[in-house]
């Protein structure tokens, strides 16, 4: 097989830049006619090599073919009584990208150059391990002193700490038993006092969602009290 | 502010492990000696310059660079190659052509979304979108009020970090159309075209005055 090198494009206008450059064209006045045949070919080309067409190309190829056939039409006119040129947005879209084409000219050799330096940094690779030095470690050291490093050590190991869980079964059949019985046996009860002797927070949540089942179903009522943060249940109207 | 100092700031970016700012510096200084310690950040900028004068003075090789907003001691271009040759930092690959383009895009028009940049370069900008991030030369600063609010993208310390550039607009100035079209290739293609429609003016008015002649 043949291998062919085609020259590489970031894209339609860099393809259409380099034939403005290798032709010497006037960017303002492009032969629409033959720029639109050369870029057909190239497409055309990366087919034919298999290579996959990007979209980009293909759109690039219509609004040429657009252009070409405006251009035979009757020119448009703009409020100023001018005649637009069909391919004058191409022409500022061309002259955009080369301006930043340009610049990442720059970029390359600004990071060619700061390639060439080493800043100061990176600590973790600095950091070496140390070389113990033996004769300092073994000085002066007794059997007591290992003992006693021993027993540090010893003291020093902290018990694992162990989390019980207990469960606990409250469910909400259970909690709306338990609501109704209250309702029964006083007329009105205050919410606090429902839950005052809870202790485990589930439980709390469970009777508040018993309450709700209550109330949805119109067994109770919820009256407002003065105490802000309280209400009344009393008995429904069914 | 008094000459001790000039060994303090040295120390203080000698020790640093990324690019220190004056701000840092000076909060470092009057919080040992005091906040009504006499120096200013302008002075602290003064002593980069008189530190890196000692330094070229006595052939050393290395120099604190201002990058980023802020300084960093670096070696000197001299010693590369012998820098680069054990550094496996030196050995990432360079940027691509595409990655380049859209960071200049970014750079200069900041902050701008992706929309935007595609008009520019013409083509589906996606991928190398994401590779700048990951690369952190890039991030997203916010979303436009635009429709879809599409995300916003600027560069980050790390892109002035990677090109050697101290603030922003140490960029190269991007060529504006107007000196895009001044320059000569354009000049020369720009006359012909001017004497192009002057001739056909003037032939028109000769045309003209010789209809107004007959008439």
């Amino acid at each position: 097989m043949y291998k062919i090198k085609l020259d590489h494009f970031e894209g339609p206008l860099d393809l259409l830049l380099f034939f403005i450059k290798r032709d010497e064209l006037n960017i303002y006045d492009i032969p629409i006619s033959s720029i639109t045949k050369e870029f057909l070919d190239y497409v055309n080309l990366m087919k034919m090599l298999d290579l996959e067409v990007a979209g980009d190309f293909i759109l690039m190829a219509s609004t040429l073919m657009h252009i070409k056939v405006r251009m035979l039409l009757p020119r448009e006119v703009d409020e100023k009584g001018e005649e637009i040129d069909p391919r004058a947005e191409l022409v500022k879209a061309l002259l955009e990208y080369k301006r930043y084409k340009e610049m990442s000219d720059d970029l390359a050799y600004m990071e060619s150059n700061t390639r060439k330096i080493s800043f100061r940094g990176n600590f973790s690779a600095d950091e070496k391990i140390a070389v113990p030095e033996y004769e300092i470690l073994l000085k002066n050291v007794t059997v007591f002193d290992l003992a006693k490093a021993f027993k540090r050590i010893i003291d020093e190991v902290k018990e694992e700490p162990i989390h019980q869980i207990k469960k606990i079964n409250v469910t909400i059949d259970e909690q709306i038993e338990y609501i109704l019985n209250l309702i029964e046996t006083n007329v009105e009860v205050h919410f606090l006092s429902l839950v005052e002797k809870m202790k485990e927070k589930i439980r709390i949540i469970v009777t508040f969602i018993a309450l709700l089942e209550l109330v949805k179903a119109g067994r109770i009522k919820i009256k407002g009290s003065t105490d802000f943060n309280d209400f009344l249940l009393m008995k429904g109207d069914e | 502010m008094e000459r001790i100092y000039h060994s303090v700031i040295e120390a203080l970016i000698f020790s640093s492990d990324d690019v220190i700012s004056p701000a840092e510096i000076l909060r470092a200084v009057k919080g040992i000696d005091g906040e009504d310690t006499q120096i200013t950040t302008g002075e602290i900028d003064e002593v980069i310059d008189l530190l890196n004068k000692n330094y070229e003075e006595q052939n050393l090789s290395f120099r604190i660079l201002r990058i980023a907003n802020g300084y960093l001691f670096a070696t000197t271009k001299d010693y590369s190659k012998y820098v680069g040759y054990l550094s496996s930092e030196k050995s990432k690959r360079r940027l691509s052509q595409a990655a380049l383009e859209t960071l200049s895009i970014i750079a200069y028009r900041q902050p701008i979304t992706k929309p935007e940049i595609e008009a520019i370069r013409g083509v589906n900008s996606d991928y190398i979108l994401n590779t700048l991030l990951e690369k952190n030369l890039i991030n997203i600063s916010g979303r436009a009020e635009s429709v879809g609010r599409p995300l916003l993208y600027t560069t980050t310390d790390e892109f002035l970090k990677y090109f050697g550039l101290n603030k922003l607009i140490d960029l190269p100035k991007p060529r504006e159309i107007e000196e895009i079209m001044n320059d000569e290739d354009f000049i020369e293609q720009k006359r012909k075209i001017m004497m192009n429609s002057l001739e056909d003016s003037m032939e028109n008015e000769i045309s003209h005055d010789e209809n107004a002649d007959q008439t």
